[in-house]
């Protein structure tokens, strides 16, 4: 419930919003916080993206009650604790401004059964989550293919997705040379080693739909002939973290891997009739703002991530 | 060979990698040599080959490249590998270099010692970079990068030609090669240099880099004029009275006493930096998004630049030279006592030019231009200044209603800010200024490229669009050259004019004040 005193609260905030210095905005950025332990850590991130994305910046504090709203830092923090979702829904609602993008920043690992997640899904364009982020397990990730399925118009940004594009460049390097080409439909095994399972799953799924491949068993994927292709994921090292992936054919093994002298670095190489000298690439080390800001600047669909959530909820299922 | 490459990610067949899709390649495709003559210089250790490091650990050099350091001193490959491994433990923006990069990196960094007049050198060169084609896979391609003073451009390029390393000479690959500014001292030399320039390199081939114009802000110019519907009806003279463009540092020559006392503000600031800005501003939407469309508006706008009559030369322009002062509270010597500097000095240390572009567009607008070293502050920007609204409504007595100003921020702030004016909330119709202010920011986590990594990637890739071609070239040395030929054949008597730390010289306000205007503050 709104209290008397919360809603003076809440007009004070919207009269100074009126009365503010004139500044671009850019987006609705809501952010959920239920987490104590986040809490200044979220706080960190949100400051970084709102100082160069201007933004009306909402956060949700789920944990603190009573009946706190000020305007810090230029963002407007609200407890919602004790508070009915729809009360929150209404008050946010009512703090946001019409026509422009809507970003939702979940910072938890649960969305599933979460009072205040639907109802503020219901208002905003887009879902910011992290599926590996204090998970390793593969919890989040299903939560979020089944979200995606059941709310395909709300873009879904997954960080744990989003940190896996030099990885999947590397892969798709292997087979830029026209000559390697035929290989990609030869593919017979795939394992991944990860520091949590989203990443593993992701990488899979991604390879899955771009190959014509389907889930035709427990960690198996077959290709358009109906070969079966094991799928081999383990869990070790550090959360977030990709350590390597192999993809063999009949022929040729094609790998990639952290290097032992710097977990920077990754050693690609070919082995068997395709070999190739090894290659380094260096792992662009990319922070979670830098994330956050290219999910909420990325476009509102993106087929290629759409396709391999629906094949990751497809091998979970 | 002729430019242009297939990518690897579509064979000849048309099929595409599926794993492409959504997966951007920033990756260079085409393997190749770079050459740095000057290796053993300033500009190399300090700029060109932290640059390369660093394209290195983007992943953005192609799977088969060499690097080859060529000058006079006498080291050997390792005694070269480790003289730039010092400069990019001390001036690359990644930090000192690491294993297993740097010993990855370094595998591929090579010298040939060899004087800048010996044909010999050359050919030792020519032999010493088939060899990379061998054991490197670098596929023939060859990018010459002229970091050596500008008077052994000419001397370089035609033992280039006379050694069998030039484009005529390459039947497997292609050659391209990038010349620093400046690109000759005056319109004549400039010429000179071109006609042995084109003695060897068809214009296709010729990068000629002004790191201005790989800054991030810079490009960020046309994609406010051109990806926004609101600004270009406005951008004509009917609706803008006039056009700033400033260019203010702080520092003073420091080490460069020696060249900028032969150059000074105009030959190193006004004709290229500050004139490619006036054409960013000034030209007309270019046909589609590649370098020659681009570079055709460039020229076009910069060749409708109106003389300046030797007559008005003292009218149009400004020029001032720094005196002792103090920036940021510190004492600064004034430019008579730089080290290499003449104590009698007539050379310029501030340029302010009044420009007028001869069009439709633009006719009568005039384009204020100015640069100068040691000014209060260390700033970019662009000011569009919107003509004064046509019959005044609003406004009590006092109010002033001040012209709306678009400000395209360069650096150190990189940004856009609005100037308008709006209602004081309150019963009466007071009228007052306020700013819209956008700042693009410069990231967070991930640094934005510094410039040379952005032109030197976009030569290996082939994409001129950010370098400056011959004509545009031309024309600003013929737009700049009554001024120097003034400048140049009298003494400026008030010299030294200004203070350091300050807006300038009072002769820049005048130039102002004679069209009623004024600077903005720097």
């Amino acid at each position: 419930m709104i209290t008397d005193a919360l809603h003076s609260k809440i007009e004070t905030i919207k009269s100074e919003l009126l009365t503010d210095t004139v500044a671009a905005t850019t987006l609705n950025f809501l952010v959920v916080v239920d987490d104590d332990k986040q809490r200044e850590w979220v706080n960190d991130r949100v400051t970084l993206i709102d100082g160069k994305h201007p933004a009306r910046t909402i956060v949700l504090d789920t944990l603190a009650t009573g009946d706190n709203a000020a305007i810090k830092n230029d963002r407007i923090e609200i407890a919602t604790g004790g508070m009915t979702p729809e009360d929150v829904r209404s008050l946010v609602q009512g703090l946001m401004i019409p026509e422009i993008p809507s970003v939702l920043w979940w910072t938890g690992d649960e969305i599933a059964g979460q009072p205040l997640f639907d109802p503020l899904i219901d208002i905003v364009d887009a879902l910011v989550i992290d599926s590996s982020g204090s998970r390793t397990d593969n919890r989040t990730v299903l939560e979020v293919a089944d979200f995606a399925a059941r709310r395909p118009t709300v873009a879904v940004r997954d960080l744990a997705w989003m940190r896996l594009r030099p990885w999947q460049d590397m892969i798709a390097h292997f087979f830029d040379d026209p000559n390697l080409m035929e290989e990609l439909f030869a593919i017979r095994k795939l394992e991944i080693v990860s520091g949590s399972e989203a990443e593993a799953l992701y990488l899979g799924g991604w390879l899955a739909s771009r190959l014509g491949w389907m889930a035709c068993a427990h960690d198996e994927f077959c290709d358009r002939d109906g070969e079966p292709i094991p799928f081999t994921h383990r869990r070790e090292g550090a959360g977030r973290r990709v350590r390597s992936i192999s993809v063999a054919t009949g022929t040729s093994t094609y790998v990639a891997a952290l290097t032992p002298s710097d977990e920077g670095v990754v050693s690609v190489a070919v082995t068997g009739t395709k070999a190739r000298a090894e290659r380094l690439v260096p792992l662009q080390s990319i922070d979670n703002a830098s994330l956050i800001e290219r999910a909420i600047l990325e476009p509102p669909t993106d087929e290629v991530y759409e396709t391999a959530l629906h094949m990751v909820g497809k091998i979970l299922a | 060979m002729p430019e242009g490459t297939a990518t690897l990610t579509r064979p000849a067949d048309g099929r595409v990698n599926p794993l492409r899709a959504g997966v951007d390649v920033n990756r260079i495709t085409d393997p190749c040599n770079i050459v740095f003559f000057g290796a053993s210089g300033d500009l190399t250790k300090r700029m060109l080959l932290p640059a390369m490091y660093n394209l290195r650990l983007g992943d953005t050099l192609p799977n088969n490249y060499g690097i080859v350091g060529f000058s006079r001193t006498e080291w050997t490959d390792d005694e070269f590998r480790d003289e730039m491994k010092k400069s990019i433990d001390e001036f690359s923006r990644s930090g000192p270099a690491k294993d297993p990069m740097w010993s990855d990196f370094a595998k591929r960094l090579s010298y040939v010692a060899g004087d800048f007049d010996d044909v010999k050198c050359f050919e030792n060169l020519k032999a010493h970079l088939e060899n990379n084609d061998k054991t490197l896979g670098t596929g023939g391609n060859v990018l010459f990068y002229l970091s050596t003073p500008p008077s052994l451009f000419s001397p370089i390029i035609d033992l280039i030609s006379r050694s069998g390393l030039g484009p005529e000479d390459n039947h497997t690959g292609w050659t391209r090669i990038i010349i620093e500014k400046p690109f000759g001292t005056d319109l004549d030399s400039a010429r000179a240099l071109q006609a042995e320039v084109e003695k060897v390199f068809d214009e296709k081939q010729v990068y000629r880099i002004d790191h201005y114009l790989g800054k991030e802000p810079v490009q960020d110019i046309m994609a406010l004029r051109f990806a926004n519907v609101i600004f270009e009806p406005l951008w004509n003279r009917r609706y803008i009275d006039h056009v700033q463009i400033t260019a203010a540092e702080t520092v003073g020559v420091e080490l460069r006493g020696g060249y900028y006392d032969t150059a000074g503000a105009l030959r190193d600031m006004i004709q290229n930096h500050v004139t490619n800005l006036l054409a960013l501003v000034a030209m007309e939407p270019p046909v589609n998004p590649r370098a020659d469309a681009i570079r055709d508006e460039k020229y076009k706008v910069l060749s409708a630049l109106r003389p300046i009559d030797a007559s008005r030369v003292m009218l149009d322009t400004a020029r001032g030279q720094y005196d002792a002062g103090s920036i940021g509270g510190q004492p600064v010597p004034g430019y008579r006592t730089e080290p290499n500097v003449d104590p009698h000095s007539n050379t310029e240390t501030f340029a302010a030019v009044k420009f007028l572009i001869d069009n439709w567009r633009w006719a009568d607008v005039p384009f204020y231009l100015r640069s100068g070293k040691r000014l209060a502050r260390k700033t970019s920007e662009i000011a569009i200044r919107f003509k004064q609204i046509p019959h005044r409504l609003f406004g009590e007595l006092g109010d002033s209603i001040d012209n709306n100003v678009l400000v395209m921020k360069i650096q150190p702030e990189e940004g856009v800010s609005l100037r308008f004016s709006a209602k004081v909330p309150g019963p009466k119709m007071h009228i007052r200024s306020v700013s819209m202010d956008f700042n693009y920011g410069t990231g967070f986590g991930v640094v934005s490229a510094p410039a040379y990594e952005r032109l030197i990637g976009d030569a290996m890739r082939g994409d001129a669009t950010l370098f400056t071609r011959w004509d545009a070239v031309e024309t600003a040395w013929q737009a700049v050259m009554p001024i120097l030929e003034r400048w140049e054949t009298t003494t400026d008597e008030s010299f030294p004019n200004y203070p350091a730390g300050s807006q300038g010289p009072p002769s820049a306000e005048r130039l102002m004040a004679a069209d009623g205007r004024e600077w903005r503050k720097i």
